[in-house]
């Protein structure tokens, strides 16, 4: 183990954290000179188990429909007469399905059979709320209360031993997806402000860090715990992000695939990264077309580069990408030309090791529920079961997901 | 080597010269000065007895209650008798606050901007209909003849923006400087829990409105309350009220209203959403008024919650008050903000009650709060963590500051720092608690500390300066050098085979070009937008330190000086020897008088280090 690229990639970093100190820019710039070739030797002794998970959540609720749409369907736009996405606007998959208008980047993935869709996704009494239904989809438990996040739940069943930056959360703030009871999740969003502000005299002084035993309460615990995380997490991190540099046009929204990718490039040890498309920006209530297009197009465009610029490393093999939304919209437009808060979605999975098609059972557009809404066909754990199982390899999902779930052979 | 805490070292020190008898009793004086009661305390609503108020309880009220005080200040409040001072701080008619002033207007709204367009595209569509929009005419020949009004759509889209950052300047300020502390912590909650956003409000006087209606009830009647929030226009806009209509309700207003407004989830279903709904259809606002259009209000019968009639907004929210879930919903959320993330059944239930039992009024309910010993628990003591806004506000009011520092800038702080003023993330407002914390937000949080105390020299205000924005820099740069709009607006170094399809998109049509609108939009924000006023914090930390009650000889003298001015848990007796050893390595001295003259900078970096601490987030 004290041999892996790893472990020597984490000494280097601590290392030149350190001359950081010392010789201030200059030195940094030159430790970083070194990476790539760093991240190319270490990505050949690559394991099966050194696989990485990416999972993209898009807030507010993507419209499925009008993403994927199924215009050979005439039901389609008869529910959608003025939103509606008309075939010559579309980009066709096949003879019945038809990527937004932007989406070349999907479309690309597609036709190299590197992207799987799954059909159908939801679960049993579905919750319209969005907050509600994200918890769910976050903690993988639907109609159920759990604190911790199905993707912390993973890393402390995979790793109970614990361990330094095996989840990163590119966001503001927590999600709670990445709730662990055995890691400290690194959650930031500026990799240019993950950084002390100091002078050489202040420096030193940030180094110390409480013991938690001495803490007076548990706030004053927890913080503890994040302050330990900042200082040893913040300089690998920088470095990673100053020390990436990459050809490839993440697009507009980049979607913090563009950090990920540096962390990766780095070697950082993490093996679940997190980010979201935020702010709820996918719930279209209203005059939805523009804008929900148009953000289409930021997704496709940053997953397609981020894919690419994997390749680009080396570190296609290592990275599959997972996409969903807390619930689709409603079957029918609304009267905003907009759409309203709905059920069944499509699940997206991306990457190079990826068995690309169409995976579940597209939800009828016609045999509605009572309310409108489509029927759900595939538990959306059944996806993050075959990431668990198919593609990190870990063949407990179910003692992460709380049930046995069927998985999809998106893996070969 | 200090092994307790400097506030009861002292206390030890001076009841030992008063009276040796005073030995027998230190665990209880001890107890007396701290601001955590007795073990039983958590949950316990009977109001704490005059004769156990003391300055670590009046510190912990004005953190919570307001934004901090000065030493000087919490000594005064101590003095106080605790009922007295807390009736004052939840029913504040009768408290001078004439020194605050009215928000600046820039003026930079007219009534051709009413109502705007929802979407770029939509301004362009209407302008295509009528032959003008936002009140600009199509040009009637030559190239990009609907330039104007995208540009006048995106003068407003930048204009409302900074003039709501402007705003947020001037509540902080108000944060600072009022009288009224509970006042604007209480709106602060209001905004937090009716949360709209001004990325989809787009009107800076909308946000206004609100954060008013926020201030002058928000210690009120949650009734009245609730229906100016339901009859708000930042809130009907926000919530699409304008596209609820009979035949065709929206949903989105009825769901949050029950969901996150007054119920919480689990205590109504689908239909009651739907029947909920079509009561409030037909109620929009017309600029900044409410209005109800009777032709498009459904006044036929719903069910609702158990109940059938012809409701109207009103009657919905009358039903949903009825709720016995509804007061113990709303109570918690308070508690929540003001005492502690973990309330028992028990205690929701009895808040519950009495939020209930006075009538939905909620000064009563912060009064009992407020006395109560489960507020003086040790749960409940130095337990809180800080959000963004308290943070900054109370650094500044803590440090004696009179007015709010335009260095740094408060809305790129509390950006950085997670909590935007008018910018909260969704509907469901800011998570709190720990969800304020990550690695990164604790370093910018020491980062703050240190933009206060050492003001960045190359500050460049972003309300003057569009820095990356949209590349308005460069499209201003290639213009002045001569370049057509086409080229000017073109994205650099892209090569065109590895081009996302956004970036390629961004200058396609012919009609308009959305970049060029983008630039001209801030030019002309900029002339309308009156600029921010940028001084410093100004600060004496020599001064400060020397001027307090204890004598200050010595480096660990200006730790403890400092610490007990600025924390509410102390760091370790640990920590504060390292923190000692730090000034006197600066200072090059034990001996603080003879380092007067040139200890300020030294002053400086121990007070960035002591509030990086991760104990001064807790309040």
């Amino acid at each position: 183990m004290t041999h892996s690229p790893l472990f020597i990639s984490r000494r280097r970093f601590l290392g030149a954290g350190a001359s950081a100190v010392v010789l201030g820019a200059a030195g940094e710039g030159l430790s970083f000179g070194m990476m790539p070739s760093l991240a190319r030797a270490a990505a050949e002794t690559q394991k099966a188990n050194d696989r990485i998970l990416v999972v993209l959540e898009l807030s507010g609720a993507n419209d499925g429909l009008n993403t994927l749409v199924p215009y050979a369907d005439d039901a389609y736009y008869k529910l959608r007469p003025h939103i509606g996405i008309p075939q010559k606007k579309l980009i066709k998959l096949d003879d019945h399905f038809g990527l937004s208008g932007g989406m070349k980047g999907f479309e690309q993935l597609f036709k190299d059979g590197k992207l799987a869709v799954v059909h159908g996704c939801g679960y049993d009494q579905p919750n319209f709320s969005h907050f509600t239904s994200m918890v769910y989809w976050q903690t993988a438990a639907p109609n159920s209360g759990q604190a911790l996040g199905w993707v912390g739940r993973l890393a402390d069943n995979m790793r109970p031993e614990g361990g330094a930056n095996l989840i990163v959360n590119i966001d503001d703030s927590q999600s709670l997806a990445v709730n662990s009871s055995r890691h400290t999740p690194v959650v930031f969003n500026d990799p240019e402000r993950f950084m002390r502000k100091g002078d050489a005299v202040t420096r030193p002084e940030f180094q110390h860090v409480e013991d938690s035993g001495t803490a007076q309460n548990a706030s004053q615990k927890f913080l503890t715990g994040v302050a330990i995380s900042a200082r040893d997490a913040s300089t690998q991190v920088r470095e990673a992000w100053t020390g990436y540099k990459t050809p490839v046009d993440y697009g507009i929204i980049p979607l913090g695939l563009n950090k990920v990718a540096a962390l990766i490039a780095a070697n950082m040890p993490t093996r679940f990264y997190y980010t979201s498309y935020p702010h709820n920006a996918f719930d279209t209530h209203v005059h939805q077309g523009d804008t929900h297009a148009r953000q289409l197009t930021y997704v496709s465009d940053a997953v397609a580069a981020f894919l690419r610029d994997m390749e680009r490393i080396g570190r296609g093999d290592d990275v599959s990408v997972l996409i969903f939304s807390e619930f689709g919209r409603r079957a029918a437009e609304n009267t905003s030309l907009g759409t309203d808060h709905g059920t069944a979605n499509l699940m997206f999975v991306a990457g190079k090791s990826v068995k690309g098609g169409h995976f579940g059972t597209p939800s009828s557009l016609t045999a509605l529920m009572p309310d409108g809404n489509l029927q759900y066909t595939v538990d959306f754990r059944r996806v993050y079961a075959t990431m668990i199982e198919g593609w990190l390899q870990h063949k407990d999902s179910a003692a992460v997901l709380r049930d046995k779930f069927e998985t999809f052979p998106i893996f070969t | 080597m200090r092994l307790m805490p400097p506030a009861h070292f002292k206390f030890l020190i001076k009841s030992l010269a008063v009276t040796a008898a005073l030995l027998c009793s230190i665990n209880g004086a001890l107890a007396a000065e701290t601001c955590s009661g007795g073990a039983d305390w958590a949950g316990d609503l009977t109001p704490i007895s005059k004769t156990g108020w003391n300055p670590a309880r009046a510190a912990h009220l004005i953190e919570r209650a307001g934004f901090g005080e000065t030493p000087e200040g919490i000594a005064a409040l101590s003095q106080r008798d605790p009922a007295q001072l807390v009736h004052d701080l939840v029913a504040p008619a009768n408290v001078d606050n004439s020194q605050l002033t009215a928000f600046d207007e820039s003026g930079i709204f007219d009534p051709s901007l009413d109502p705007f367009p929802a979407t770029r595209p939509a301004a362009t569509d209407l302008a295509k209909e009528k032959g003008e929009a936002l009140g600009v005419k199509i040009k009637p020949a030559g190239n990009r003849r609907l330039q104007p009004v995208v540009d006048r759509f995106f003068y407003w889209l930048r204009a409302s923006r900074l003039e709501t950052q402007r705003l947020g300047n001037w509540w902080a300020n108000r944060m600072l400087t009022t009288n009224r502390p509970l006042e604007e912590k209480m709106a602060l909650f209001w905004h937090g829990h009716f949360a709209n956003s001004e990325d989809k409000v787009r009107d800076y006087r909308k946000m206004l409105k609100q954060v008013q209606l926020f201030q002058s009830k928000g210690l009120g009647d949650f009734r009245d309350l609730l229906i100016g929030v339901a009859q708000d226009p930042a809130m009907l806009r926000y919530l699409d009220a304008g596209v609820n209509v009979k035949g065709a309700p929206n949903e989105n207003f009825a769901r949050e209203i029950m969901e996150l407004f007054t119920m919480g989830p689990g205590n109504y279903t689908e239909p009651d959403i739907r029947e909920g709904a079509r009561a409030f259809t037909g109620w929009n606002f017309d600029g900044i008024k409410f209005v109800v259009n009777a032709e498009r209000h459904d006044a036929s019968e719903k069910s609702f919650l158990g109940q059938r009639g012809n409701f109207d907004g009103v009657q919905v929210i009358d039903i949903i008050l009825k709720q016995p879930v509804t007061a113990e919903f709303v109570a918690q959320k308070i508690y929540r903000f003001f005492v502690r993330d973990d309330i028992s059944p028990e205690l929701r239930k009895k808040l519950g009650d009495v939020l209930r039992n006075n009538k939905y009024q909620i000064a009563p309910l912060l009064e009992t709060i407020f006395l109560s010993r489960d507020f003086y628990a040790a749960a409940s003591c130095g337990t809180h963590i800080k959000s963004p806004v308290e943070l900054v506000v109370s650094t500044y009011k803590k440090l004696g500051l009179r007015i709010l520092p335009g260095v740094p800038d408060f809305y790129e702080t509390t950006t950085a720092l997670g909590q935007i003023l008018f910018w909260p993330p969704t509907v469901a407002g800011w998570a709190q608690g720990r969800s304020w914390m990550t690695p990164a937000l604790l370093i910018e949080r020491g980062n703050f500390a240190r933009d206060v105390v050492f003001p960045d020299v190359g500050f460049v205000p972003h309300d003057r300066n569009p820095g990356r924005l949209f590349d308005i820099l460069q499209v201003s740069e290639k213009l002045a050098r001569g370049l057509d709009i086409t080229s000017a607006t073109m994205p650099d170094d892209k090569d065109k085979d590895t081009m996302a399809a956004s970036t390629m998109n961004a200058d396609r049509d012919e009609e308009f070009n959305t970049h060029y609108g983008s630039y001209r939009g801030w030019q002309m924000a900029l002339e309308r937008v009156k600029p921010l006023p940028r001084h410093t914090a100004s600060l004496d930390l020599t001064k400060l330190v020397l001027s307090s009650k204890s004598p200050v000889k010595t480096p660990a003298d200006v730790v403890d000086v400092l610490v007990d001015r600025m924390f509410a848990v102390p760091p370790s007796p640990a920590t504060r020897e390292r923190l000692a050893q730090f000034l006197e390595k600066e200072i090059g001295t034990k001996d603080i008088a003879a380092a007067q003259s040139y200890m300020e900078e030294s002053l400086r970096s121990l007070l960035h280090v002591i509030l990086s601490q991760p104990e001064y987030q807790l309040g």
